[in-house]
């Protein structure tokens, strides 16, 4: 933002002493009410209901009443070999979305800092999956892994390589990398944009220092960016862990769980057991599981962001 | 003088207003409006289904009703959706395998005293036995599918093989030999897309007598005996011993081979019936399709799941819904349907209208001949059997036929998984 | 930058990893559009080529008129630009009460910002599908935009309230001494210079609201009310007789408005991101 020039005849005094420039309550909330209601008649009372829900056996049916269970839902849970199978591949999804789109995001943050031609070309396609509804993703990678009509599979027939009459998308075994990969292609935008701003908030000057003293392109990396960009990194990490725990729409397109429940999300299994199956209750006290876990990644990036204040 | 004019104007207005509101009032109150959702996708049955809606609502101005398209692949996910938000459409198209849910909900309304003596009559009582839910029928049977061996007749011609008639049928036993003899120089005889295994695997044990589940002291169980087996192992030894279907097919989905089939990788596949819309609109130019009546085991028997007409219990004309219904199912409309899905109507008499005024005749005598051989299947109106096939059986067969799973594990896991959901 | 005498084995590196992402990053779109332009046939061949051997417009045509992506279309423009006008209408006042307002409020606030984006959406659909069915707001649009406004708002508040804390209290303080009410230092000195920063918050809401597809996919039944990702999920079918081609192209012509906007705000929208993920 520009800096606009201070306004003739001013002269700075303490705020106090100015009758009525702080906000007072009354025009805070005139100004909040807009947002304030719909947020919480549309989101918050219906995401406390939601967690409510869970303790209940809220379910589709005529006539039905609802009825509150306590941690009965909690215990069938434990004891559902799919509900544990959603959240182990949850969880693995989630860690190697989050690891690989790590890497090849600082890797292409550190080649856009150079000065390299072409390199506008992809700093756009790295923003193009931003622009895409995951549905369209989805759709695009489907395409790829077509197992007959597919570029894939003929670029490795051309090439003498295996796996040229797999079909990915419906193999037990390939599925989940599949799809993994296409959930790194997905979430580069917001990645790349951090740590592209962090690498290039690096100061200039430390880097010449360092240079001037000798070091090496890779000390100078270990020692100068990335220490600086520690606060980018623990937060834009933090961030897409959860972003793709929590994924659907993208994994609904490519495989809708299968084959088999290998590629089933927590969220894709939460979706079938309330709009296949009516179990509201059930549903919901999966997504308070998976609260759980959220708040588990949440607790180290607080503490992450902790340490890094306090050092 | 304006205040007078102001209050004239007002008065003629309200005497207008009161005027068109008298003339509209029993209008209105006469007409009908029935929603009429509908899943189906191809392009003839759509049109056929526009054009019977349009003739109902020209010759019955007092019940007019709309058609509200829902999406295929996600039919049951919409319709709950839409019956837990009120919204449901009065008259809801769906198939009896999936009405089981909604049955046990309290969604959908009890048909048997709507349901006209005559349309009774007409579907042969089998398929009315799929519909049945503890003696309330919840669905009108439409239509049903079979599956059919297709055949590349120039590549049987070649190697000297005659086809089958409906006099005399391929036995499974014909079928593995004539599939082992055309498996040469890379190609094979069968192509098979056994991504969605359940159904295929589970009709045609029937032709063993395998109906899967039993009642056993007012419980149903799942048995997997020797016909249920027969089926099972019959097509993992075509995959791994005769090697006569493509193993690459065996994980795609059932229009996913046709490119090999119309390729002439292989000589035969096996599709639902409606596939014959598939080789109309896909093949190449000359290519010799043909369709085969079903494979014989001990018996012809597959099951009857047709496609279903149901009321919603929440639609306020249910008597209206049903004239209507038995509208879209006399003789002519029902056979303007199938022809248009290519699938087999409920009853006879629509069979034989489609076959007289169809240019397939081959394909439709064949397909038609199946409707006498549609038997009562047991898991059809199993509560638990939607589960049951999404979570257990699909994947368990799969990983089967992928030679991933050993017989007894697949029946260990299938009859375990079966408790554990029925409770 | 520093100039340094760079060896020129390291540049080399680095353009090979330059175009081995572009390669990555752009391939698969290429491949769609190589799709979009096939014809029927060639598309069910067992060995497909990169460039299109039939080249032909028709499946642009088949998805336009036979599958009706154009109203889908129309049906996604009206969705996101009314949230993205409602959106920013009620996002300006409140994230400037967040930004200038140090007290609890403003906590809460930002504290229920960083949350919303946490939640799973499972946790939410049914009881907002309950509540939305009592209010009759189901399987319409007027339901939908009032479930996206409530939904972007999080990270519209986030990036507005940043830019307002850009904005010097000075000019504020300046113009109440000169007895201007707080609406028209709202009207008259903080939107002009929050100006450019609306724009791209319109525009993100856009977006957003675009490219929505869960919640589009539970509420809306009809399918004359459907937007294009749930419209386009439908044509993926799963025994149905996918067409590549229309699909492919559908697809292309899906992507073009959100992706003209982006290419238009993406300077600016960087920089917000940023300083709602960093400092927020």
């Amino acid at each position: 933002m520009t800096l606009v020039p201070e306004p003739r005849g001013f002269r700075s005094r303490r705020p106090r002493q100015r009758a009525g420039v702080g906000l007072s309550g009354a025009e805070s909330l005139v100004l909040l009410i807009p947002a304030l209601l719909p947020i919480l008649v549309l989101s918050v009372a219906p995401l406390a209901r939601g967690i409510y829900l869970g303790f209940t056996d809220s379910r589709a049916g005529l006539g039905v009443t609802t009825h509150f269970i306590g941690i009965d839902n909690f215990r069938a849970l434990i004891h559902d070999t799919l509900f544990v199978n959603s959240f182990k591949i949850g969880l693995i999804w989630a860690g190697c979305v989050t690891a690989i789109q790590f890497c090849l995001a600082l890797g292409l943050a550190l080649l856009l800092s150079q000065p390299l031609h072409g390199r506008w070309l992809a700093r756009s396609l790295a923003l193009v999956p931003w622009a895409m509804p995951s549905v369209l993703v989805g759709i695009m990678w489907k395409l790829f892994f077509q197992p007959q009509a597919g570029i894939l599979n003929e670029g490795l027939y051309r090439a003498h390589l295996p796996g040229s009459s797999i079909d990915w998308l419906s193999d037990f075994t390939w599925a989940l990398p599949a799809v993994i990969l296409v959930g790194v292609w997905a979430g580069m935008p917001q990645t790349t944009v951090a740590l592209l701003a962090g690498v290039q908030s690096v100061s200039d000057d430390l880097h010449e220092a360092a240079a001037v003293d000798g070091a090496s392109a890779w000390r100078r990396f270990r020692d100068i960016t990335l220490p600086q960009l520690r606060p980018v990194i623990i937060a834009i990490t933090t961030l897409d862990l959860i972003w793709n725990f929590n994924s659907f729409g993208l994994v609904y397109v490519l495989t809708l769980g299968g084959p088999g429940h290998s590629t089933e999300l927590p969220m894709l299994f939460a979706y079938n057991e309330a709009f296949k199956y009516g179990e509201f209750g059930y549903a919901s006290a999966l997504g308070d599981a998976m609260v759980v876990v959220i708040t588990g990644f949440l607790i180290v990036y607080l503490w992450g962001r902790l340490k890094e204040t306090t050092s | 003088m304006r205040k007078f004019l102001r209050i004239g104007a007002a008065l003629v207005l309200c005497a207008a207003l009161a005027a068109t509101a008298a003339q509209a009032g029993p209008k209105k109150q006469s007409v009908v409006n029935l929603t009429f959702a509908t899943y189906v996708w191809q392009p003839t049955t759509v049109a056929a289904v526009n054009n019977i809606v349009a003739a109902w609502n020209k010759s019955h101005a007092s019940i007019q009703v709309q058609v509200v398209p829902v999406d295929v692949n996600s039919v049951h996910d919409k319709l709950l959706t839409s019956f837990v938000g009120g919204s449901a459409a009065d008259i809801v198209h769906d198939e009896a395998a999936d009405i089981s849910g909604f049955t046990q909900q309290g969604y959908l309304a009890n048909l048997t005293p709507l349901i006209p003596k005559d349309l009774k009559a007409e579907i042969p009582k089998p398929v009315w036995a799929s519909v049945d839910f503890g003696h309330k029928i919840t669905g009108v049977p439409i239509m049903s599918q079979t599956y059919n061996v297709f055949a590349n007749m120039d590549l049987l011609k070649a190697a000297g093989i005659k086809a089958p008639t409906v006099a005399s049928p391929w036995t499974w036993d014909r079928f593995r030999a004539v599939a082992k003899q055309l498996s040469t120089n890379g190609n094979f005889g069968v192509c098979w897309g056994l991504r969605s295994p359940t159904a295929t695997i589970q009709t045609m044990s029937l032709n063993w007598g395998g109906q899967w589940n039993y009642l056993q002291n007012g419980r149903w169980v799942l048995n997997v005996g020797k016909g249920e087996q027969k089926m099972l192992t019959t097509i993992h030894d075509m995959i791994y011993d005769d090697k006569s279907v493509d193993p690459a097919g065996v994980g795609l989905s059932g229009s996913a081979v046709l490119p090999s089939f119309f390729g002439g990788k292989c000589a035969m596949t096996i599709q639902g019936n409606y596939q014959g819309q598939g080789m109309i609109s896909q093949s190449p130019k000359g290519f010799n399709w043909a369709m085969f009546p079903p494979l014989k085991g001990d018996t012809q028997d597959q099951a009857a799941n047709p496609q279903t007409l149901s009321i919603s219990q929440q639609s306020q004309h249910k008597t209206e819904a049903m004239q209507f219904i038995a509208y879209v199912l006399n003789s002519q409309n029902m056979a303007k349907l199938a022809a248009g899905d290519w699938l087999i109507p409920a009853a006879p008499s629509a069979g034989t209208l489609v076959v007289k005024s169809t240019k397939h005749y081959g394909f439709w005598r064949n397909a038609i001949s199946a409707v006498p051989k549609l038997v009562k299947a047991n898991w059809v109106s199993l509560v638990p059997y939607a589960r049951w096939k999404a979570e257990v059986a699909t994947p368990a067969f799969r990983s089967y036929l992928g030679n991933q799973l050993s017989l007894d594990a697949l029946i260990k896991q299938l009859t375990g998984g079966w408790d554990s959901i029925r409770g | 930058m520093i100039v340094s005498s760079r060896p020129k084995t390291a540049r080399t590196a680095q353009y090979v990893g330059l175009w081995c992402y572009i390669l990555f990053l752009g391939f698969p779109l290429l491949w769609m559009l190589s799709v979009s332009f096939k014809s029927g046939p060639e598309l069910v061949e067992l060995h497909p080529h990169l460039i299109p051997q039939s080249f032909t417009l028709a499946n642009f045509g088949t998805g336009l008129h036979e599958y009706g992506v154009l109203h889908d279309a129309w049906n996604s423009f009206k969705v996101a630009s009314l949230t993205a006008v409602l959106t920013t209408f009620i996002g300006v006042p409140a994230a400037y009460v967040l930004a200038r307002q140090k007290g609890l409020i403003s906590k809460l606030g930002l504290g229920w910002i960083l949350l919303s984006q946490m939640f799973p959406l499972i946790l939410i659909i049914i009881p907002l599908f309950l509540v939305l069915r009592d209010l009759h707001l189901t399987d319409s649009h007027a339901g939908l935009i009032f479930v996206y406004v409530v939904w972007t708002l999080p990270f519209i508040l986030c990036m507005l309230q940043s830019y307002v804390r850009g904005i010097p209290r000075e000019l504020e303080e300046a113009a109440m001494v000169d007895g201007a009410s707080r609406f028209t230092v709202l009207r008259t000195v903080i939107a002009p210079l929050l100006a450019p920063g609306i724009v791209v918050v319109t525009l993100f809401a856009f977006i957003q609201a675009w490219n929505e597809f869960f919640f589009a996919l539970v509420l809306l039944q009809t399918p004359s009310l459907t937007t294009l990702p749930v419209a386009l999920a439908r044509f993926v079918g799963i025994e149905g007789i996918v067409r590549l081609g229309p699909l492919a192209a559908s697809a292309l012509l899906a992507t073009l408005p959100s992706l003209l906007m982006f290419v238009v705000i993406q300077r600016w929208l960087t920089r917000g991101v940023l300083s709602g993920a960093v400092k927020g």
